[in-house]
């Protein structure tokens, strides 16, 4: 049973994946993106780890990729960007031998390491079965690494804050609201102008 | 046939690799930053995998400030390719000639 | 048994207030300019620059308490640790963070750069880099290197109506990006061999023969590589000339600082108190990495009219100086503290001296609107004070004596020198080539700026603000003092970590 789902999940991740990097239109991209992610959660799921696949499908396939969607929708970017034409020559095949030898380097070391990567079994903190992995989750995130989980709050304030004030209109400073109103539309109609 | 971790672990590294080709072989940023987050995907695989197979949660703890920090990641790069938009009608990271590197 | 577990409380963590002291304090200022920018947005903005000025020196209390108090503190199980090592980092970072804001405060209000936002990330930056230096653990380095690297890529991107600036922007964090997802999968797999994310786990792993196996190499190949990103060592220097054209002035020399600096950090802990014994897998990359950054930054900043990226290709060359010693490091134990003392010394005047430069930089550019090194030209005839102050960087960052320079240099031809391997002496004798190219360019902006005849007819005496006084005060005091008395820096950065790991 397990190595069926694994396996069809692993076909489902990998499918989704080559279809993320060989589609001509982002939004399809960020569709098989989707794919796979939700591939990853439920080889979470599989791994007893289900806090995560929760906050997978949720962080990942529910916000992220909404994301993207929204800004490729808003910029109207979703046109197909055209693959035969190479930007710099050779650069592509460079690109995809590089990717392969990277591939070639992980699988031979894995494959001479073959109980490799499998350390002793020291165990510092037990995951725990799917009953009680939040429990543990939560408290050893609140515990030994409480420091870490308030400095991403942080993180993420900082995210927002500099994503408000980078994609903001650039506005002139110390100019009645009034005025504002009508520079940020005298601005729109220069930008068009601008574009055609 | 038994799936033992290594099997999770190549699936991660087939994973990697087909993230660091489609980085390197794309050129729209949206494109470029889906697959990083593909890469990010491996790195939690392998990370869940080999905390499952120790039966150590240092994994798990991993791969959730991966998900947080690709949370922001995601939001400063989709904020930057906003504001470059903003001034063009297409971006292509070969576009980005201005400064000839 | 579910019901039995909830009823359990949880307990909370023992957390030692004075450690993280530093830390809070900062985090408090951080907050309140934020909370002042949402209450009196407009109105606050003229005291931006003062408050997270103050708030710096009031990050300094705290760490000089714990100075003088001298104890080593463990937190979280090992994972933060605060010794000698990562007061005299984090020490470093809020004296190079001063300044940055020092240089800042004209160059961010004549812009209209959204004054509050801005010193709000740069000390959250900051924060990232005080957390790097005490992080021993890899889930606190990889949070403290996203926590000063995401505000990084934002505040390059900072010049919004610039299409280079946020060029420049997309790039750095395109490979920024990049780079840590190439550091996270390394930081997966040396998990998987040692079965622990604590540094100091993971050498007693390695001395419990873990270190052998080949993932265990491709792990540290992988970490080794996402740091070479952020230090900008060559062949992952190639997004730092760009960027720092593109950034806003003093946010290039924030980077080519205190980025740098934490890049450093990171490193030398994973190194030093992580996998110490596997020297035999990190010196040659080590080595490969300072040869290459050395003589290709060298050679390239030759060729270079625009004195950013002149100062890019030079810091990149400065980056193969200060990693040389870690490529004899796992010699021996005193090979090894004698290295660490050496690259934190050099981290030290390193960014006193390139700061100073980054300031006359600035300094001159508000008057010739232009980066270009010939509009440089003849600065003796308007701008005498600032000529005196650049030729003391340029040529401590030559390594001409008795500037600090000098003596950061000397101290890594002496861990090369007395190491006693031939790596070392074949190291010691590129890094002395590279010097004398070095010193070539450096001199010929010099000359430039003494000799030439100003192409500019104003020949007015250049004004400078007072915090850019300040700035160059700092640092010109900095160069000179570690120049002329070493034995002030020495004392300081004479910091082990191998006591703890090994």
């Amino acid at each position: 049973m397990e190595t069926v789902v694994f396996l069809i999940s692993a076909a489902v991740i990998l499918s989704g994946a080559l279809g993320v990097i060989f589609s001509k239109n982002p939004v399809h991209s960020a569709l098989f993106m989707v794919q796979t992610l939700f591939g990853v959660a439920v080889l979470f799921v599989l791994l007893e780890a289900t806090f995560l696949a929760a906050i997978q499908v949720i962080v990942y396939a529910g916000a992220i990729v909404i994301l993207f969607v929204f800004v490729i929708t808003l910029l109207g970017v979703d046109r197909a960007e055209d693959l035969k034409v190479e930007p710099i020559s050779g650069q592509r095949p460079l690109a995809v031998v590089l990717g392969a030898s990277i591939f070639g380097i992980i699988l031979t070391v894995l494959i001479v390491a073959v109980g490799g990567p499998t350390g002793e079994q020291v165990a510092n903190t037990p995951i725990g079965d799917a009953s009680d992995n939040t429990k543990i989750l939560g408290e050893a995130l609140f515990s030994t690494h409480v420091f870490s989980v308030e400095l991403t709050a942080l993180l993420l304030t900082v995210a927002v804050v500099g994503a408000v004030v980078l994609s903001t209109r650039p506005t002139k400073p110390l100019i009645s609201t009034l005025d504002k109103q009508q520079n940020d539309n005298l601005e729109d109609e220069l930008e068009e102008k601008g574009e055609e | 046939m038994s799936i033992t971790t290594t099997w999770y672990l190549l699936l991660a590294a087939i994973l990697f690799s087909i993230g660091t080709t489609g980085l390197l072989v794309r050129r729209n940023p949206l494109i470029m930053f889906m697959c990083i987050e593909l890469m990010l995907n491996a790195v939690n695989i392998t990370f869940v995998s080999i905390g499952s197979h120790l039966n150590d949660l240092g994994g798990q703890l991993a791969v959730f400030f991966v998900l947080v920090v690709a949370a922001a990641e995601v939001v400063i790069g989709l904020a930057l390719v906003v504001a470059i938009m903003r001034r063009r009608s297409r971006t292509n990271a070969d576009d980005l000639k201005i400064l000839g590197g | 048994m579910s019901t039995n577990l909830l009823i359990v409380a949880f307990e909370r963590p023992a957390i030692d207030w004075h450690a993280v002291a530093p830390e809070i304090v900062l985090l408090s200022v951080g907050v309140l300019i934020t909370l002042l920018d949402i209450l009196f947005l407009e109105k606050a903005r003229p005291y931006m620059a003062a408050l997270s000025g103050l708030g710096i020196l009031a990050t300094a209390i705290p760490l000089l308490t714990l100075g003088i108090d001298g104890t080593e503190r463990v937190l979280f199980d090992g994972a933060y640790v605060v010794d000698n090592f990562s007061l005299v980092l984090k020490a470093i970072f809020l004296l190079a963070g001063y300044v940055v804001i020092l240089l800042s405060t004209n160059y961010i209000v004549d812009g209209d750069y959204w004054e509050s936002e801005y010193y709000g990330l740069l000390l959250a930056s900051l924060m990232g880099m005080i957390m790097m230096a005490s992080s021993r653990d890899l889930i606190s380095v990889f949070v403290a290197l996203e926590l000063l690297s995401i505000p990084a890529y934002l505040m390059v991107a900072w010049r919004k109506r610039d299409p280079k600036s946020n060029e420049a922007g997309l790039k750095y964090y395109l490979m920024g990006v990049f780079a840590s997802a190439v550091m996270l999968y390394g930081m997966s797999l040396l998990f998987g061999v040692s079965g622990t994310t604590v540094l100091s786990e993971i050498a007693d792993s390695i001395d419990a023969g873990n270190g052998s196996s080949s993932v265990m190499t491709l792990g540290i190949v992988f970490v080794v590589a996402g740091f070479a990103f952020k230090v900008s060592a060559v062949p992952f220097h190639t997004w730092a000339p760009d960027v720092y054209e593109g950034a806003p002035t003093p946010v290039t020399a924030f980077l080519s600082v205190a980025s740098k600096a934490a890049g450093f950090v990171a490193l030398l802990a994973l190194i030093f108190v992580g996998f110490y014994e596997l020297s035999n897998i990190w010196e040659p990359l080590i080595w490969i990495l300072a040869a290459l950054s050395m003589t290709v930054g060298n050679l390239v900043a030759l060729r270079q009219t625009n004195i950013v990226r002149l100062m890019a290709y030079s810091g990149v060359a400065q980056t193969g100086f200060m990693i040389a010693p870690l490529a004899v490091a796992g010699h021996s134990l005193s090979t090894g503290n004698q290295a660490l003392s050496a690259i934190v010394t050099y981290l030290a005047i390193y960014a006193a001296m390139n700061l100073g430069a980054f300031a006359v930089i600035i300094t001159l550019a508000r008057r010739t609107g232009s980066a270009e090194i010939d509009s440089f030209s003849g600065a003796f005839h308007f701008a005498p004070g600032l000529t005196v102050a650049m030729t003391i960087f340029l040529f401590s960052l030559a390594g001409i004596p008795p500037l600090g320079g000098w003596f950061a240099k000397f101290e890594v031809f002496r861990v090369l020198a007395t190491s006693g391997e031939t790596w070392g002496y074949l190291l010691a004798v590129v890094a002395a080539i590279n010097s004398v190219i070095a010193l070539f360019y450096y001199a010929t902006i010099a000359r430039k700026m003494w000799a030439d005849d100003p192409s500019e007819k104003d020949l007015n005496n250049i004004e400078v603000t007072p915090s850019l006084v300040s700035a160059l005060a700092i640092c010109v005091l900095v160069t000179l003092l570690f120049g002329i008395f070493p034995q002030l820096v020495a004392r300081f950065t004479e910091v082990s970590l191998l006591a703890f790991g090994v």
